[in-house]
């Protein structure tokens, strides 16, 4: 059967586990982006102090108009600025003159550096500017640029150019060092939520744990300590399956005091009436009696609607059987009947003592009613291919059997075959009834003797 | 025979009461289970009628009570209460026999007698010793084949003798179990009936056993 996917039925621990790992995926995505872009911010600083520091070096030595050195006139004393096209420049442009009257590192090998103020940069702070250019050899440069104004009036303007690449380099080592780290750290997060969820829910799962054993019959209420949020659930679920039996148990009061109730009068009026020939006696005998038939089928369906809904209740087959057959010895001590019953001593019928009682109760009457002297119970546990366990009981008679014509009728509610043999009628078919109510049903056919064989098929533990 | 029949209603305890002693039982009757229960331990009953739903005690515990206090007495229980789970509770606490409401009281004549027999060791309904018949069924006494008239009285005096052959049966005895317990109760009616019963069979099968009692015995083949 296939079911679409629905939110609703995703299961708790599911939810849990994909909204932490999202949260934390999240959560660490965005920590890596803050921590990337500080640490940028960081190394680009650290890397424009150090140009700064060549710039001051250079604007002290043009104050002091030091520029005897030709290859170092500013005594920067670093070998790539001369080495051509290093990624390392300097350039010193005097204001106010024309635009050919730049001084350069020889590494800038006669190109040019641009302004950055040209390139609309905004000073940070005091007349010092920072940023990115391409450089002559197409290389990404940073630059520091700075306007210096000595005492007598001339203007410079010294800029020093880095290798960028520099700076990128650390900034990759330690994005490469960050995600690693993020990333076990969202695995490590990810397998403790695993073991958080599965401690949480565990309350939870053996809850469900016991329901399903109330509802196989194999424990009859929900116990053990539970944490506090959930406790309620099960002290709500005992008192429910508490109020159903006591309904139950009510109900069956009711009709049992009803029956009592209506059938002592009965008694009198048929007993009152046995003794008279008169046609009132005969009127009251017939009457009563039909009221007699109408006050059993009622109180057997009123028996039947009390038993829907039963949850949480095992029978052991072996001691009710043993029960039946000491019943049965003293009821027909008359006819001397053997009764012989086999049943393993572990099987548990799903349901009601009451219940089994009558369904084989009635099976055990039945073939008492017809068998010569032998009665011959069996019973056999019957696993299912669907993993369900039903049990099979037999009663199998030693009497004339039934032709297999008649044995839909006695199974019918209401049905007697013979009239001259004693009993309602309703026997067969309240097995049969009861059966199915339990989801089993009843079958009849021949024994090996010749008798009549049931076999009682109900659910089992 | 004397039975007990316990019955909280009135009308049907009058009924059974009635039908009992038409067919030849001394009867007493009990409406509740303390009554009821005080009877059979204190009164020696041949058999009881006993309903289960009884106001004070339920009919149930006073069976329990009763076999608890060693009382053998055969009990056919009486109930409203049809469903198998009743019967086999009735028959665990101790029951005999089983009849459910409503019922005709034919039924329970039969079972009763049926009981009796039983309890006394008798496999048919027909009682024979030497020449003489009881047909519990049919409340008759034959002798050699001929039907004898008695009253109820001897005909109860008869069939408690002929339920317990072989065994001497004490005045007192006898006393207990014919009367209930509102007759006059006197041992000496008992000699008088004895006499009349041995006229009227007309074969000497009742002994008497000096300080003892009676006793019929089958005859020792000659």
């Amino acid at each position: 059967m296939f079911r679409g996917f629905s939110l609703a039925r995703v299961s708790i621990g599911t939810r849990l586990f994909v909204s932490a790992v999202l949260c934390s995926v999240i959560i660490l995505v965005g920590a890596a982006f803050v921590l990337s872009a500080i640490y940028r911010r960081a190394t680009e600083r650290a890397f424009d102090e150090r140009l700064q520091v060549y710039i001051q070096s250079v604007a002290a030595n043009i104050s002091s108009k030091n520029t005897s050195n030709a290859v170092d006139p500013y005594g920067l004393g670093d070998p790539r600025f001369t080495l051509p096209l290093s990624g390392w420049y300097w350039q010193i442009r005097i204001e106010g003159t024309a635009p050919q009257n730049v001084m350069s590192s020889l590494s800038l090998f006669g190109g040019r550096l641009p302004r950055l103020e040209d390139l609309h940069i905004q000073a940070r702070e005091g007349s010092s500017r920072e940023g990115y250019i391409i450089g002559p050899d197409e290389r990404r440069l940073r630059l520091v640029e700075r306007a210096i104004e000595l005492p007598d009036g001339a203007r410079y303007l010294v800029q020093i150019a880095g290798n960028a690449d520099e700076i990128e380099q650390t900034i990759l080592s330690f994005k490469k060092a960050l995600w690693t780290g993020f990333a076990l750290l969202a695995s490590a997060l990810g397998v403790t939520t695993i073991f958080q969820v599965r401690f949480g829910l565990q309350p939870l799962k053996r809850l469900s744990g016991q329901i399903s054993a109330i509802r196989r019959g194999a424990s009859d209420h929900i116990e053990g300590g539970f944490p506090h949020d959930i406790a309620p659930v099960a002290d709500e679920i005992n008192l429910l399956i508490e109020f159903n039996r006591d309904i139950l148990e009510r109900a069956r009061t009711q009709v049992g005091n009803l029956a009592h109730a209506l059938k002592t009068p009965l008694s009198v009026m048929l007993n009152e009436a046995s003794g008279q020939d008169s046609l009132l006696a005969e009127k009251v005998r017939e009457q009563a009696g039909i009221m007699r038939d109408q006050v059993n089928w009622h109180l057997e369906r009123a028996r039947a609607a009390a038993r829907a809904g039963v949850i949480g209740v095992a029978t052991e087959v072996a001691p009710t059987l043993a029960g039946l057959e000491r019943t049965f010895l003293k009821i027909y001590a008359e006819k001397s009947l053997a009764i012989e019953t086999h049943c393993p001593a572990d099987l548990k019928f799903r349901g009601e003592k009451r219940d089994l009682e009558e369904m084989v109760g009635n099976l055990i009457d039945n073939a008492a009613k017809w068998a010569r002297r032998r009665i011959l119970v069996q019973t056999e546990a019957v696993p299912m291919i669907d993993g369900r366990l039903f049990l099979d009981l037999i009663v199998s008679d030693d009497g004339p059997g039934l032709p297999a014509e008649k044995r839909l009728d006695v199974m019918r509610r209401g049905q007697r075959l013979d009239e001259t043999v004693p009993g309602s009628g309703l026997g067969l078919s309240i097995v049969a009834d009861l059966a199915s109510l339990y989801g089993g049903n009843l079958s009849l056919d021949d024994a090996d003797g010749g008798g009549l064989r049931a076999v009682l098929r109900l659910p089992a533990l | 025979m004397r039975l007990l029949v316990v019955e909280d209603d009135r009308d049907l305890n009058r009924q059974l009461v009635k039908a009992l002693g038409q067919a030849g039982y001394a009867v007493d009757s009990a409406f509740d289970g303390e009554e009821a229960q005080f009877l059979g331990e204190t009164e020696p009953y041949d058999a009881v009628i006993l309903d289960l739903g009884l106001p004070k005690i339920d009919g149930a515990r006073v069976l329990e009570a009763w076999r608890q206090a060693g009382r053998k007495m055969p009990v056919l229980v009486l109930t409203a209460r049809d469903g198998w789970s009743d019967k086999v509770n009735s028959f665990d606490a101790g029951a005999d026999d089983y009849v459910t409401k409503p019922f005709h009281i034919e039924e329970i004549l039969a079972r009763l007698r049926a009981l009796v027999r039983r309890a006394t060791g008798h496999a048919s309904s027909d009682l024979v010793c030497g020449p003489i018949r009881v047909d519990t069924r049919a409340g008759r006494v034959l002798v050699n084949g001929e039907a004898v008239r008695l009253t109820s009285h001897e005909y109860r005096l008869m069939s408690y003798l002929m339920h317990h052959v072989g065994r001497i049966v004490s005045r007192t005895e006898l006393v207990e179990h014919l009367y209930d317990q509102d007759f006059d109760r006197d041992s000496n009616t008992i000699e008088v009936f004895v006499g009349r019963l041995r006229k009227k069979l007309g074969v000497d099968i009742i002994k008497t056993i000096r300080g003892l009692g009676y006793l019929v015995e089958p005859p020792t083949p000659v």
